[in-house]
């Protein structure tokens, strides 16, 4: 349009707008080629555990333990599948009532240098690294009370709760001051401002933060080696008794040298992802709907 | 606001993705690892059937056990472990979970009393024992020969080998696979002129133990080198050359991967990855294939039995047919038990291991006790005591 009006300005501005377009062109591409790289490597895991373990996943692999002999073909983790639900279940039922407290003391109570402190030591708890998180429960629970899937839910919970405290706090963050405002003005005291305005209006977004931290956590392999320790082959679902988790089991397996073994080891890595995605798209769909509710 | 969060759970999808990636990768690895070469033809000592001992001298069952144990220990008698414990649920109900830790990691265990047997491939010394919580019961449960396999492609036999050449491969003092002393021991073969990758434990490791002992006792080259008898056996030692592998997985994977490489692990390892591995001289001057027969030889002449059991019979034996680099695997378990329902299950659980567990032992490539040695170890689960009465009747 103005490049009709203005031949005289076009033509000057024609050098600058050239490197302009040439710029946005090659960073376009370059932004284009990191995408494709981020996505392509998520598809290349996907694909290639999903073909390894298609043909070995069966009904029976999700019901039936390993065998003995670790050489000997069939079986399944139904031992993992189950301990990680428990341990990981348990770690949730600690972190996620913690992790949310914090966040409201921090967003709606919290002042000066106390909240200072706990955000920043939940920085530093989500710096740590999981096996150190594992050794330390290893320090100071199972030398005394020995290797257990608890001992494994208190590291998870370890792992999980500065995750889903920052998460809710930044929920918390982005509940309108107004809302607030206009609760107390109505005669509701703080606690109820809290818990019924500030709380149901972040609920997707603590849900989501929190079902990732579950996802994170069901993954996890460190901080249950030095916990959990494992239990290869039988059915403990008593989490005051050493336990199996799918993670270990996978590792466990994948490190053995035995071709079946191995072969299962794929299996189950098809099967731990499946349920991290199945548990993502649990949390997106409650967190929709949720918020469709409160709206 | 709303595009931070969603960058934010962008990534958090991506992490759980991480930590399997990583198994995937090492999968995938260890995976590559089988050469798929043949082992060596089988010598006539190893062929034949390994027949059962049979053995029905166990001591009576005790009532009131508990219904799981918990274990962990070395990773050499890890797969024989793993076929014990699942026989035995099936006949008695009883879960026995084996983590394989280690031998180093098995002691430490036993001495953090976090576990309610170890397993090592080392005997714990009076100094093991004086880190742990009371007196410690060590038996022995099976037998096997810890084999020097490598990865040469051409070549698909066993190799020759004594215990100097082997002691200068490992303190790398030869470099090379066409090295005059290797010729020398293997004049028909077509040795290739390859680098040597040695690998060894990186873990605290009772078949580094069985190995070193054995370098020790005929390598006068490995002791000097390492600086002296003290510092040449142990479960670990400060290894002059070489790359570390965790377990005896890690070092079966990793000869497995490098062309060239050498390594020394239990034998069930080296079969199930189908691994070549060498023959090794004797003390009778003889080249010995390791298997369930010759491993066996290794310890039939010993008849003088310390009474703790402690004993080391690796490259003991002048037996003509015995395996030399052969070792014994203790269970370490408190003699002082406080649980009775607990006491009761390790007296059951180890019983059932020295006597129908002795059976399916060869079927996995471990060498049963020999009769001796096993009347002993039977023995040995009648000094566990709970409140200072035997538990065993």
């Amino acid at each position: 349009m103005t490049d009709v009006a203005l031949p005289a300005a076009r033509f000057r501005q024609r050098p600058a707008l050239r490197r302009r377009r040439t710029k946005n062109a090659v960073m376009t591409a370059l932004l284009l080629v990191a995408v494709a790289l981020a996505l392509g490597a998520l598809a290349w895991v996907l694909v290639y555990v999903g073909i390894r373990g298609f043909s070995v996943i069966s009904p029976s692999f999700l019901t039936h333990n390993p065998p003995g002999n670790p050489a000997a073909p069939g079986g399944g983790f139904f031992n993992g599948i189950a301990g990680s639900l428990i341990v990981v279940g348990i770690a949730t039922g600690i972190a996620v009532p913690l992790g949310v407290g914090a966040a409201i003391y921090v967003v709606e109570y919290g002042r000066g240098r106390l909240r200072g402190a706990i955000r920043f030591f939940n920085d530093v708890l989500i710096g740590i690294p999981t096996i150190v998180t594992g050794a330390f429960v290893y320090a100071v629970w199972v030398t005394r009370f020995g290797f257990s899937g608890f001992a494994g839910s208190i590291a998870l919970a370890v792992v999980m709760l500065p995750l889903v405290a920052r998460t809710t706090e930044e929920m918390l963050r982005l509940v309108p001051t107004e809302l607030r405002e206009g609760s107390l003005a109505l005669g509701a005291t703080r606690s109820q401002t809290v818990l019924r305005i500030c709380l149901p209006t972040a609920l997707p977004g603590i849900i989501t933060g929190g079902m990732l931290a579950v996802a994170r956590a069901m993954g996890e392999t460190a901080p249950l080696l030095l916990t959990v320790l494992g239990n290869d082959l039988f059915t403990q679902l008593n989490p005051l008794h050493r336990m199996e988790t799918l993670s270990l089991q996978i590792f466990s397996n994948a490190v053995t040298g035995y071709e079946q073994a191995q072969a299962r080891g794929w299996a189950g890595a098809l099967t731990l992802i499946a349920i991290v995605l199945i548990l993502t798209a649990v949390a997106r769909f409650f967190g929709r709907r949720v918020q469709v509710e409160n709206v | 606001m709303g595009d931070r969060s969603t960058g934010r759970s962008w990534f958090s999808v991506m992490l759980p993705a991480i930590p399997v990636l990583a198994v995937g990768l090492s999968a995938c690895g260890s995976g590559a690892g089988s050469s798929g070469v043949p082992s060596a033809t089988p010598s006539p000592l190893c062929a034949g059937v390994n027949t059962p001992p049979g053995h029905t001298n166990g001591v009576a069952s005790v009532s009131g056990g508990a219904s799981s144990l918990s274990g962990a220990g070395g990773t050499f008698v890890a797969p024989m472990m793993s076929i014990w414990s699942a026989a035995y649920n099936t006949s008695d109900h009883v879960q026995v979970a084996y983590q394989s830790v280690g031998s180093g990691a098995g002691i430490a265990q036993v001495q953090a009393a976090t576990v309610d047997f170890g397993e090592s491939d080392a005997f714990m010394t009076d100094s093991d024992i004086a880190k742990a919580k009371g007196p410690v019961v060590q038996t022995p449960l099976v037998q096997a020969p810890v084999v020097v396999a490598y990865n040469l492609p051409e070549i698909t036999s066993g190799l020759h080998f004594d215990g100097e050449t082997v002691g200068k491969i490992f303190a790398g003092q030869i470099t090379t696979w066409n090295d005059p002393a290797i010729k020398k021991l293997n004049p028909n073969v077509n040795v290739p002129n390859l680098p040597i990758a040695v690998v060894h434990r990186s873990d605290g490791s009772g078949t580094t133990f069985i190995f070193s002992d054995f370098l020790t006792k005929e390598s006068p080259t490995w002791v000097s080198a390492l600086g002296g008898k003290d510092k040449s056996v142990g479960k670990t030692i400060a290894w002059p050359v070489g790359i570390g592998g965790k377990g005896n997985e890690g070092v079966s994977a990793a000869v497995g991967q490098n062309s060239g490489g050498i390594g020394y692990l239990e034998l069930s390892y080296a079969v199930a990855q189908n691994l070549t591995y060498a023959d090794v001289k004797n003390k009778a001057g003889s080249f010995i294939q390791p298997c369930v027969k010759t491993a066996a030889n290794a310890t039939a002449g010993i008849t003088d039995y310390p009474p703790d059991l402690r004993i080391d019979v690796v490259d003991v034996s002048t037996d003509a047919d015995a395996y030399p680099i052969t070792g014994l695997t203790w269970a370490l378990v408190y003699q002082k038990q406080t649980d009775a329902a607990k006491a009761a299950a390790l007296v059951n659980f180890f019983n059932y291991v020295l006597t129908k567990g002795q059976d399916v032992a060869a079927t996995a490539d471990y060498t049963p006790l020999g009769a001796d040695l096993q009347k002993l170890c039977v023995g040995q689960l009648r000094k566990i005591t709970l409140n200072g009465t035997p538990v065993a009747a």
